[in-house]
C-alpha cells in the first residue's frame, strides 16, 4: 500500500514538473517573440536614422557641404603615389 | 417483530443504494458511449485551441545590409458587436486609446448583424496594450506583422509594397513574394481553467520568409532620387528616371524615379506612382540609339572612326526631310564627329550606305532591343521595334525614332560598351539568404577592338566640341551620349513634348559606373546635354567619391 502511494505521488510529481516546464516554455516562447519584435523594431529604427537623406539634412544644418569627387586625393599604397 | 422491521428497513436502504448505483452506472455508460464523442469535443474546445502561426516576412536589405523593407510587430484589434452593449461608449474609449475617429468606429461597433469587425488592423502594439488593459467587452487582440519601409521614399518603386495581408503587390515585394512570404505554421495550445497555456503541441512550425539582399546601395539610391527631384523641379518636368549600374557585374546600384512615393502610406498614394518607369515604360530614345548604328557599321568593318562623310544640313529619306539639330553648312565629318555632334544626317547616311534594313534589324536585336533584359522586376517591357518598314523607316530608326526602348535596356547596352563589349544581364537581387546567388546571363555584343573605338568616340561627346560638355566631371574621363527625342502621340509627335536623356560611363579609361538619366517633358530647355547631362554629373560625382574611385585625370585637366 505504501509503495503504491509512493509510486502514485511520484507520478503526480512528474506530471506537475512537466506542466511547470510547459508553462515555462510557453513563457520563454512569448519572451522570444517579444525580443524578436523588439529587434526588428530597433533594426527599422536604425535604418531610418541612418538613411542618407536624413544624414544629409543633418549635415547641411551643421554647415557641411558635399566634397567634390575630383578634389579628393587617394594614396596608392603599392607605389606610394597619389 | 422489531427485528423484522429493522431487516426490512435495511433491505430497503440496500435497494435504494443499489438503485442509485445502477442509475449512476447507466449514466456513466450513457456518457461514456452515446455522449462520449460530443463531450470529448466540448472538452477539447474548452481547453485546446488551434492557432495559425504567422510566418515573418523576410527582410529586404541593400547591398551593405541596411534594411529597406522589414516586418514590425503589430496588433489587430477586433471587436464582436454582438457582445457590445454600449457601442457609443466603447467606440469613444477605443478611438481615444488608438487615435481613431469616433464616428466611423461607432458605425462599425453598432452594426449588430455581424460578429466580427476590425477596429484597427496593424495597430501599434503599445496602444493596443493600453486599450486591452481597459478591459472592454467584446474586444480581442491578435498579433500581426506590419511591413515597414524605414527609409520612407528611398527605392520605393523598386521595392514595391505589401498589402494588409502581407502579400507583395508591386515591385520586388511582388516579384520575390514566394521567397519573402515563408509558410505559416500550426499549433494546438492546451489551456487550464484560468486560460494559462499548460501545453503546446506544434503540428507544423512556421517557416519564416527568406531575407533578400539587393545590389542597390541605399546611399547611391537616395542621392540619385534627390538629384532627380531637383532636376524635375528645375525643368518643370513630368517625371525623371535614373539608373546607376556596375558595368562589370550588371549589378544595379541605384534605380531612381521622381516623383516617388512613400510605401508606408499604402494604400493612400496614386497607383500610377508605383509604376517602375525604368522597366515598365518605353520611350523613343533619340540620339542615344546612334551607338547601335555606329557600333553595327564598325563591327561589320564598313567604317572606322576616321571615315569621312560629306554631310549636308538635311537629308531626304522617301517622303521625309530630316535635318540636324543645329543649322550648319554642308561639312565633312568623321564618324567620331558624327557621334560627338550627334549628327542625324551622319547617322542616317551610315545606316543607308552600310547597314540597310536587315543590318539595322540585326544590330538592334544583337544589342538586346525588342527583348526582355530579364531584370528581376515584374512587368518588364521588351520595347517596340518597327514591324513594318516603309521607305522612311531607314531615316527614323538609325537616330532612335520609331523604336521604343526601356531605360534599363539602354543602360545595359551602355554598360556592355563600358564592359569591353560584353552584355551582362542587369539585376537587382544579389542573393536570397541561404540560396546560391543567381548567375546573370552574359553575351558578347561587340568585339573588344570595336568596343574600344566606340568608347573613345563617346569620350568626344563629353567635351567642349561635343553635345554633353555639362556631363564632365573634374578629374575623371567621361564617355557618353545625349538624346533628345520627341514624344509620339496617337496622331504623330506631340508638339513641345520631348524626352531628354544622357547615358554615360566613368572613368572612361576603365569604367566603374554607368549612369543613365532620362527627363520626361522638360520645359525651358529640351536637350539631353542641357537637361540630363548635369544630373548625370551630380549623380556620378557623388557615386565616384562614395565608392572611392580615384580620378584618372590630373586635377584641372578635362575629360
Amino acid at each position: 500500500m505504501t509503495l503504491f502511494a509512493l509510486l502514485l505521488s511520484g507520478v503526480v510529481a512528474v506530471n506537475v514538473a512537466v506542466l511547470r516546464a510547459h508553462v515555462a516554455v510557453a513563457k520563454l516562447d512569448q519572451q522570444r517573440e517579444q525580443l524578436q519584435a523588439r529587434n526588428q523594431a530597433l533594426a527599422s529604427e536604425v535604418s531610418a536614422a541612418s538613411s542618407a537623406p536624413r544624414i544629409e539634412r543633418a549635415a547641411r544644418r551643421l554647415g557641411l557641404v558635399q566634397a567634390s569627387a575630383g578634389n579628393t586625393s587617394y594614396l596608392d599604397l603599392t607605389s606610394g603615389g597619389r | 417483530l422489531k427485528a423484522r422491521v429493522v431487516n426490512s428497513r435495511l433491505r430497503l436502504l440496500l435497494l435504494g443504494i443499489l438503485l442509485t448505483f445502477a442509475a449512476l452506472g447507466v449514466r456513466v455508460a450513457w456518457l461514456q458511449t452515446v455522449r462520449a464523442s460530443s463531450l470529448a469535443n466540448l472538452a477539447q474546445r474548452q481547453t485546446k485551441f488551434d492557432l495559425t502561426l504567422p510566418a515573418s516576412r523576410g527582410t529586404i536589405y541593400d547591398r551593405l545590409g541596411v534594411p529597406l523593407a522589414i516586418g514590425e510587430q503589430a496588433t489587430d484589434v477586433i471587436a464582436d458587436p454582438m457582445q457590445i452593449s454600449d457601442p457609443r461608449r466603447e467606440a469613444r474609449v477605443a478611438a481615444k486609446a488608438l487615435g481613431l475617429r469616433v464616428k466611423p468606429l461607432y458605425r462599425k461597433l453598432s452594426d449588430r448583424t455581424v460578429g466580427f469587425v476590425y477596429v484597427e488592423r496593424k495597430a501599434s502594439p503599445r496602444l493596443a496594450a493600453k486599450l486591452s488593459k481597459l478591459g472592454l467587452t467584446g474586444f480581442t487582440f491578435q498579433s500581426d506583422e506590419k511591413r515597414v519601409y524605414p527609409q520612407d521614399t528611398v527605392a520605393a518603386p523598386v521595392l514595391g509594397y505589401a498589402g494588409l495581408d502581407n502579400t507583395g503587390l508591386a515591385g520586388l515585394e511582388s516579384e520575390l513574394n514566394k521567397e519573402l512570404a515563408g509558410r505559416p505554421g500550426r499549433e494546438t495550445v492546451v489551456r487550464d481553467a484560468t486560460g494559462q497555456a499548460v501545453n503546446t503541441v506544434q503540428e507544423r512550425p512556421a517557416r519564416d520568409g527568406s531575407s533578400v539582399f539587393l545590389t542597390l546601395d541605399s546611399h547611391i539610391q537616395a542621392n540619385a532620387e534627390q538629384v532627380l527631384e531637383q532636376t524635375v523641379h528645375q525643368w518643370h518636368a513630368k517625371d525623371a528616371t535614373a539608373i546607376v549600374l556596375d558595368p562589370h557585374t550588371g549589378a544595379i546600384l541605384g534605380m531612381a524615379q521622381e516623383p516617388g512615393y512613400n510605401a508606408n502610406n499604402y494604400p493612400a498614394f496614386a497607383r500610377t506612382l508605383a509604376i517602375d518607369h525604368a522597366v515598365n515604360d518605353v520611350f523613343e530614345p533619340g540620339s542615344v540609339f546612334k551607338v547601335v548604328t555606329v557600333g553595327g557599321a564598325l563591327s561589320e568593318h564598313k567604317i572606322t572612326p576616321q571615315t569621312r562623310f560629306t554631310l549636308p544640313y538635311s537629308i531626304h529619306v522617301a517622303d521625309r526631310v530630316i535635318h540636324d539639330a543645329e543649322i550648319r553648312p554642308t561639312e565633312r565629318m568623321t564618324v567620331a564627329q558624327i557621334l560627338q555632334r550627334s549628327s542625324n544626317v551622319g547617322a542616317i547616311t551610315i545606316a543607308e550606305r552600310y547597314l540597310g534594313e536587315s543590318g539595322l534589324k540585326h544590330w538592334m536585336r544583337r544589342f538586346g532591343f525588342g527583348r526582355l533584359t530579364g531584370i528581376d522586376l515584374p512587368g518588364e517591357s521588351a520595347g517596340i521595334l518597327p514591324k513594318y518598314w516603309s521607305g522612311s523607316t531607314i531615316g527614323n530608326v538609325p537616330i532612335g525614332q520609331g523604336v521604343s526602348v526601356t531605360s534599363v535596356q539602354l543602360a545595359s547596352v551602355y554598360a556592355a560598351i563600358a564592359n569591353g563589349g560584353e552584355w551582362i544581364q542587369p539585376h537587382l537581387v544579389d542573393h536570397v539568404l541561404g540560396r546560391t546567388p543567381p548567375r546573370p546571363h552574359r553575351r558578347r555584343i561587340l568585339a573588344p577592338a570595336v568596343d574600344r573605338e566606340l568608347r573613345t568616340m563617346l569620350k568626344g561627346v563629353v567635351s567642349d566640341q561635343g553635345t554633353a560638355e555639362l556631363a564632365a566631371i573634374p578629374g575623371y574621363t567621361v564617355a557618353g551620349k545625349t538624346g533628345t527625342a520627341q514624344k509620339p502621340g496617337p496622331s504623330g509627335y506631340i508638339p513641345g513634348a520631348y524626352v531628354a536623356t544622357f547615358v554615360g560611363m566613368v572613368p572612361a579609361s576603365n569604367p566603374r559606373l554607368v549612369v543613365l538619366v532620362s527627363v520626361d517633358e522638360p520645359h525651358g530647355q529640351i536637350y539631353g546635354g542641357t537637361v540630363a547631362a548635369p544630373a548625370f554629373e551630380q549623380i556620378a560625382s557623388f557615386d565616384l567619391q562614395y565608392l572611392e574611385v580615384p580620378p584618372d585625370l590630373r586635377i584641372g585637366a578635362r575629360g
